[in-house]
């Protein structure tokens, strides 16, 4: 009856051992987010896979320093995940939609280091994914009454060296820094 | 005579019939204590083999299902997808805005000397594929830039950097 207890503690072990490793995994499941881009008047849906980012990095100068910034900063990066969306008018998602992405935030390993609430601005949150004593992950909870946004880096992100990116290199223009910035 | 030995063993035996039985007569029951078998142990090995068998269905699955998210079709433009307001009624399609590309991006694409290696390494697909991937990856790191920079805003003293530190001091 031992030996039988024993060998089904080891197999839950084993069964569980998977369960708590992709639980720790820091990639957000963003698919819920999906059907606001139909009431949306602009989205913005990047996905980047470690694959993709690899290939990206190939790309990524040695010799320009804006360039060879991001390439430190995406070395060992395992993903981008980013949904944003901005609307015509107000209350177009629902909070059962801030809730889906909440909900992950609260698993284990996440912790909220910022929460800021302006009433121009919004809801802003950024988070951290902690395995052990390392960063494995960020995520960026920005919601207004007219935009949502998710951003899900996954990896050891080192967040000095993308707060040091800050408006250093080109990237194209979305407008959408701009349209915030008119509204203001 | 000799028949009366072998009925009731009386009488004269016949000696040949004597040396028989003293041959046969190891093989005489001889009473001892009954021996109880000791219990069996039981084997484990079926519901062993079951278990392996099944950790072994639920790992494959579990690799399967890691390997399939993982591999899973990604969008791989990022897109920018702009609805008409609803007082412009005359586009009633959404429509698709083609993305202006960055000047560095022209010079990786036209400096052949730049990425002379890279060029040879890659295909022309795969580097397709790459400049696609690089673009997405400005854009979602501008936008993380963006957010993080409106929280550094908001709260000037701390940026999500300091925060780290600050938490491992307190822990």
């Amino acid at each position: 009856m031992k030996a039988l207890f024993r060998i089904n503690l080891i197999l839950s072990l084993l069964i569980a051992l998977p369960l708590v490793v992709h639980a720790q995994d820091s990639r957000l499941q963003l698919g819920s987010l999906d059907h606001l881009a139909a009431k949306a008047n602009q989205t913005v849906d990047v996905s980047i896979d470690e694959r993709l980012m690899k290939m990206a990095a190939k790309l990524l100068s040695d010799k320009d320093t804006d360039e060879r910034d991001v390439k430190k900063l995406v070395e060992g990066l395992k993903g981008i995940y980013v949904k944003s969306f901005e609307f015509e008018t107000e209350g177009q998602y629902s909070a059962g939609d801030l809730e889906t992405i909440r909900t992950q935030l609260r698993g284990p390993g996440w912790t909220r280091l910022v929460n800021v609430t302006s009433k121009k601005e919004g809801n802003l949150e950024v988070y951290l994914l902690f395995n052990g004593d390392m960063v494995g992950g960020l995520a960026v909870l920005h919601t207004d009454l007219k935009e949502f946004t998710v951003v899900n880096i996954v990896g050891p992100v080192d967040l000095d060296k993308l707060a040091r990116l800050e408006g250093q290199f080109g990237v194209p223009e979305l407008g959408v820094e701009k349209k915030t910035k008119n509204e203001q | 005579m000799k028949d009366d030995y072998l009925w009731d063993k009386s009488g004269q035996p016949d000696p040949e019939i004597q040396k028989l039985e003293e041959i046969l007569g190891t093989l005489r029951y001889q009473p001892r204590p009954l021996e109880l078998p000791v219990s069996r142990r039981r084997s484990y090995l079926p519901l062993l083999a079951i278990a392996a068998s099944l950790l072994l269905a639920l790992l494959a699955g579990g690799i399967w299902l890691r390997t399939r998210n993982q591999t899973a079709p990604q969008p791989r433009e990022a897109k920018v997808i702009s609805t008409p307001s609803p007082i412009e009624e005359k586009k009633p399609e959404p429509k698709i805005i083609e993305k202006p590309v960055a000047p560095q991006e022209v010079i990786a694409v036209n400096n052949k000397h730049r990425h002379k290696s890279v060029a040879t390494a890659l295909s022309k697909r795969e580097r397709e594929e790459a400049l696609l991937a690089k673009q997405q990856l400005m854009m979602a790191l501008r936008l993380t830039t963006e957010k993080l920079s409106l929280v550094h805003r908001k709260t000037p003293n701390t940026t999500p950097a300091n925060q780290i530190k600050n938490q491992h001091r307190v822990g």
